[in-house]
């Protein structure tokens, strides 16, 4: 079977699951305050930055601190649990299929949620920063291309926590210890930020990326800035150990 | 004591250990936090507890009201797996005790949890605080923050456990509680009605607040406690309507 | 003496009339076969009389007790298996028992009773989850059987499992009534089945009780209306049939 068409049939398993309006939800509820409080904006001169720079920071500060990947934990729950009600996995595995292959066009739909959860995340921004202009008389709207480079950024940063999540949800059999750590994991990323061994904690990427970003736009405010190496290599490491060691075990447990 | 057969239920799904574990977790934020960086809060003249609530409680609230979250969606979850839910109703039972009991096993659960916490907060205050009250007055401290703490989870517990009967899919009762824990991290401070809001309770901490907010809160959460859990209770009971 | 009697008991969902107007007669101390094609409505009204599903309208009484008034004394008598089996898959047979003798108030002794009577007490200790489906059906036995009420609804009972176990489960439920006099409303697809175990039948159609009385009465009823009568099946299917051309097959 070839693996677009496994990824299509991934995604038909998981129609009428309404994950489409939690993740939807989720953006909603982020920029709702963003809209409300748009005059905060301007009383940020101690950090030294703009209104509309504000505006857009700390609504993805806390999409990536939180939201995003709280979601994300959610969809592995969808996607698990889509194959275990029902004993669905065994059909699949009764197959013509390499269980392999199946796994990671499982990860392919997270990702790809992933992505909708983001993109939905920047169409609100949109739809926010637009209200938020009218009501302030100021121009709340930054360049498409830099927001969608910052949301490209975050989904690229988040591929090994995706892989980490995907990784608990193979291996831990019983829900609660999977989706327990996989949230509590969420929680130490503020503090993982802020140290030297950040880049060992794949929950913190799309945190750190947005925060060094802030950094950057608020003249007053000194982040961390990213470092390539060891960055990168750490967290190609990761993303590829936790595939392998997703992928070698999918379906083990139903085969005997 | 009908709590019982809810424990039994709770065999092998993690469950207690799970809630144990995070628990132990949550507990090792403030000790953590002292053994690495004492030198930030020991010098600051206010009373230990308070030092250390106000550095840690907020990273163990979030800690805790996800544990709430997962713990009530299992509760639920074992039921409607493999629909026994279903034999659940053609018993004996008042439609309502299921979600009465299960919600009476995850407030025991939350008493470990915040027991344990009240334990670190304690070590943390002997270990690297003078104690000018003694330990006596440190007993008194912790059980007054801590019960107050537990109050304040059980709105939370009850509107989650609620939302996981009503959802018969998990990452669903899981989506919307993620969604909610995020609302009330957005919710902005300071606002008495805003506070309300039952997974935004948790992250108060009754002695930094104002003497009267801390009075009113005492007031308002039972009421809430009543409200949702009459209606958790009350949806048992209409359920059947949409079968 | 009837020991279920319903009066206009209806379920609609929106213009879908699930069962309609049915007065059921089931007399104590027998075995009620309830029968029907796939969609009948037999499952529905089984939930109805367990208070599972709100009927739409109309009553019904059980063992002299109206529900909802008395639904707790109601449930407290009755033994249900309905659709496929409910438990926990985390628990052993003998623990998910466990949980509902102790919710019965019933003595410790009730859960080994149960599961010898279905024949799971080999199996006992493996968890529900890991059973086969033979063997979940007989803990849905064991877990409405259990305590020996005087009332058992059972839906489907022989569903999953093998000749021998079909054979041994209609020996059982032949049994019960004289044996504890108890009475069983059951449901089944096997006609054949139903013609060796059932005092009385009633025939549902669309919702609506085509037949009710003994299989004598049957007879009686198919010979008179020129259907044939050598068996339950034949007679049944011309029930059916003749019920759906007259109403088009709707409801």
């Amino acid at each position: 079977m070839k693996f677009f068409t496994l990824v299509g049939v991934e995604f038909r398993k998981i129609r009428r699951s309404r994950i489409q309006i939690l993740l939807f939800l989720g953006t909603v509820i982020l920029w709702l305050p963003s809209v409300i409080h748009a005059d905060m904006n301007f009383k940020m001169q101690a950090e030294g930055i703009s209104p509309e720079n504000n505006f857009f920071i700390q609504g993805f500060m806390g999409m990536a601190a939180f939201l995003f990947p709280a979601s994300m934990v959610v969809c592995t729950v969808l996607l698990q649990q889509t194959e275990r009600n029902h004993h669905g996995i065994l059909k699949m595995l009764s197959l013509p299929v390499c269980p392999a292959k199946l796994c990671f066009a499982k990860f392919t739909v997270l990702l790809s949620l992933a992505a909708a959860q983001i993109l939905m995340t920047v169409g609100m921004y949109g739809v926010s920063a637009g209200i938020a202009s009218r009501t302030q008389d100021y121009n709340f709207l930054l360049p498409l291309s830099y927001v969608f480079k910052q949301a490209g950024s975050i989904l690229l940063a988040s591929i090994p926590m995706l892989t980490f999540f995907w990784l608990l949800s193979v291996w831990i059999r019983t829900p609660i210890f999977s989706i327990g750590f996989g949230l509590a994991s969420i929680v130490p990323s503020v503090l993982m930020i802020n140290t030297k061994v950040w880049f060992v904690y794949p929950m913190a990427y799309p945190f750190f990326v947005i925060v060094s970003e802030y950094g950057k736009l608020a003249t007053r405010l000194s982040t961390a800035p990213i470092k390539w190496v060891p960055w990168l290599p750490v967290a190609a490491g990761i993303t590829i150990i936790c595939l392998l060691l997703s992928c070698f075990r999918f379906g083990q447990v139903e085969r005997g | 004591m009908s709590v019982f057969p809810e424990c039994k239920k709770m065999k092998r799904t993690g469950f207690f250990p799970a809630l144990l574990l995070g628990g132990l977790f949550s507990a090792m934020v403030p000790v953590l936090n002292m053994a690495f960086r004492s030198e930030l809060y020991t010098g600051q003249g206010k009373p230990p507890v308070r030092i250390l609530l106000d550095a840690n409680w907020q990273m163990m609230a979030m800690l805790n009201i996800l544990l709430v979250l997962v713990g009530t969606c299992i509760l639920y979850h074992t039921e409607y797996e493999n629909h026994a839910i279903g034999k659940m109703a053609a018993l004996p039972i008042r439609r309502g005790r299921l979600f009465v009991d299960k919600f009476l096993l995850m407030a025991a659960a939350c008493i470990v949890i915040l027991a344990l916490e009240a334990a670190a907060v304690g070590f943390c205050s002997f270990r690297w605080f003078p104690l000018p009250e003694g330990f006596h007055g440190l007993i008194l401290e912790l059980l007054q923050n801590f019960g107050y703490f537990l109050l304040l989870m059980m709105p939370a517990m009850l509107l989650s456990l609620f939302i996981a009967s009503v959802c018969e899919n998990m990452w669903i009762s899981l989506g919307i509680g993620v969604i909610c824990v995020f609302t009330a991290t957005m919710l902005p401070s300071g606002n008495f009605a805003w506070s309300l809001f039952p997974y935004a309770l948790l992250f108060q901490i009754p002695k930094s607040l104002p003497a009267h907010t801390a009075g009113k809160l005492l007031l308002a959460v039972p009421i809430e406690i009543g409200a949702i859990g009459i209606a958790g209770a009350l949806f048992a009971n209409i359920r059947r309507r949409f079968t | 003496m009837n020991i279920i009697e319903s009066s206009h008991l209806t379920k609609t969902y929106g213009d879908f009339a699930a069962v309609s107007d049915i007065h059921l007669h089931i007399p104590g101390g027998k075995v009620y076969g309830f029968l029907g094609p796939n969609g009948a409505g037999k499952s529905t009204t089984m939930k109805m009389l367990l208070g599972l599903t709100k009927p739409t309208r109309g009553t019904f009484v059980i063992d002299g007790k109206k529900y909802p008034e008395n639904r707790m004394e109601i449930l407290g008598e009755v033994g249900s298996l309905i659709e496929s089996p409910a438990f926990y898959g985390n628990l052993s047979g003998e623990e998910n028992l466990e949980i509902v003798r102790r919710i019965l108030g019933l003595p410790k002794s009730a859960v080994s009773e149960a599961l010898e009577i279905v024949g799971m007490t080999p199996y006992r200790k493996r968890l529900a989850g890991k059973y086969s489906l033979g063997m979940k059906q007989r803990l849905g036995l064991a877990s409405a059987l259990i305590g020996r009420p005087p009332i058992l609804i059972l839906d489907e009972p022989t569903n999953g499992l093998d000749p021998v176990g079909i054979h041994e489960i209609r020996a059982l439920i032949r049994s019960l009534p004289q044996q504890f006099g108890c009475t069983v409303l059951i449901s089944s697809h096997l006609l054949s089945e139903m013609e060796r175990m059932a005092d009385s039948i009633g025939i549902l159609n669309h919702g609506r009780l085509l037949f009710e009385g003994t299989l004598q009465e049957l007879k009686q009823r198919a010979g008179a209306q020129g259907f044939p009568t050598e068996n339950l099946e034949d007679s049944f299917l011309s029930l059916i049939e003749a019920d759906n051309r007259q109403t088009g097959g709707m409801r």
